[in-house]
């Protein structure tokens, strides 16, 4: 699928649900992708998981400052605990942030799963007509990124030969990141300048242009899925106001 | 709006949001454990970390553009490692370049003094809070609770963000690698920089 149009449908449902406060939208809307996921594409579920982990706790967070913290609404008082009063308004506009949390992480892991990062500059330059000085910007960037970890290990093994401390607890090395920051950035500000004359000097102009080497296109699947996804968005909007 | 900018300023733009790109990814991780416990007040305080990248391109860059490009270039750089928060980093992103921006092309893009660096960190945090309270619906929250949010967030905008980026910026500047740039130009008091 192309990746301009998956990031743009991602970013509209996610715009569509925030509209939504009751807990049925986002919670069809959630089973929905893990069904659109389970059946069009192939990932790696055990990893799925893995990363789903955090936002599951995330979102439980959120169920219960909501419940603490939330607006008083009124309505009746369906338990107590600790001297807080639930009512059912609260509970239901709780579980619905929750479920937003969860149908929100689903959505974008579907993205991050299933698009290739350096087809989905390419596309933003071919679809999305973005600036070819600045999509190419861009993926100097994420080439750089191998070696800007090994300058990271290197500057740090530079700093422990010369007798730098290394503090002992995460807080405390956290603070002093700094140290390592401006080498790295300082670092950075040179490659910058020599992959930029080395652009110049190759030819790169920056102007736009009309014919790529690899060129990224939109076909029928895209207007598939994109059906397939709105008629999901709307089912969910529909269903859930229909539900509370 | 690209005309005016060299390539080395864009690629240099685009490295600094690679190494912010995984600062902020770093503390999307730790925020995200501490949210479980302490719920969506625990991003507050550190939210200005998230707007660092703006406010040092546009501090040493000082073109129109600067703090937006570079945040939103962040958080495509996010988007691109790969993380669960996915897509919708890069709105927010775009909001929080935005908000930064807004401030500087309110002073004409000509006034980079510690005041107005910590008012564009300002600006991040207040757009970034709106979309928030859209986005993540804390309009469901008690009205003094979401006060408190957004107290702590302006006051980590201009702490870390403002006062932080201009540590930083200095400190780049002192180490002479960004000779070639506006900052540099601007300490000598050159006015065709």
């Amino acid at each position: 699928m192309n990746p301009s149009v998956k990031f743009i449908l991602v970013t509209l449902s996610m715009l569509v649900i925030a509209f939504f406060f009751n807990p049925w939208t986002p919670l069809l809307f959630w089973l929905g992708i893990i069904l659109l996921q389970l059946t069009m594409s192939h990932i790696n579920w055990k990893l799925w998981l893995l990363f789903m982990l955090p936002f599951s706790i995330g979102a439980f967070g959120y169920l219960w400052t909501t419940v603490v913290f939330g607006a008083e609404t009124g309505g009746t008082i369906i338990w107590s605990f600790a001297g807080i009063d639930v009512t059912e308004e609260q509970w239901a506009r709780a579980l619905s942030l929750a479920f937003r949390v969860m149908a929100f992480s689903t959505l974008s892991l579907l993205f991050a799963f299933t698009t290739d990062p350096v087809k989905f500059i390419m596309s933003l330059m071919q679809q999305m007509k973005l600036s070819p000085k600045l999509s190419y910007g861009v993926m100097v960037g994420y080439q750089f990124l191998p070696v800007m970890k090994d300058e990271f290990t290197q500057i740090q093994q530079a700093q422990r030969l010369r007798g730098a401390e290394t503090k002992k607890y995460s807080w405390q090395r956290l603070l002093s990141m700094r140290r390592v920051l401006i080498p790295m950035l300082a670092g950075a500000v040179r490659k910058a300048e020599r992959s930029a004359f080395a652009m110049e000097a190759r030819g790169f102009t920056g102007e736009p242009r009309s014919a790529f080497y690899h060129p990224v296109q939109i076909d029928r699947t895209d207007w598939l899925m994109s059906g397939i996804f709105l008629i999901l968005l709307l089912t969910s909007c529909i269903g859930g106001s229909w539900l509370s | 709006m690209l005309k005016s900018w060299k390539l080395k300023e864009v690629v240099l733009m685009s490295l600094f949001a690679v190494v912010f790109g995984i600062v902020y990814l770093l503390f999307v991780h730790a925020a995200n454990i501490w949210a479980a416990v302490i719920g969506p007040l625990a991003y507050e305080w550190m939210f200005g970390i998230w707007f660092i990248v703006s406010i040092i391109c546009m501090y040493i860059i000082r073109k129109p553009g600067a703090a937006f490009l570079s945040e939103t270039m962040a958080a495509t750089i996010e988007v691109l490692i790969g993380n669960a928060v996915g897509p919708r980093l890069i709105l927010s992103g775009v909001i929080q370049g935005l908000g930064a921006e807004a401030v500087f092309a309110l002073t004409g893009y000509k006034h980079f003094n510690i005041l107005v660096l910590m008012l564009a960190g300002i600006g991040s945090a207040v757009f970034s809070f709106v979309y928030g309270y859209f986005v993540s619906g804390y309009a469901a929250l008690d009205p003094s609770f979401v006060a408190l949010m957004f107290t702590i967030r302006v006051l980590s905008g201009a702490i870390i963000a403002g006062i932080g980026g201009k540590y930083i910026g200095d400190a780049l500047l002192a180490t002479g690698s960004l000779r070639g740039y506006a900052i540099a130009h601007a300490k000598k008091g050159d006015v065709n920089a």
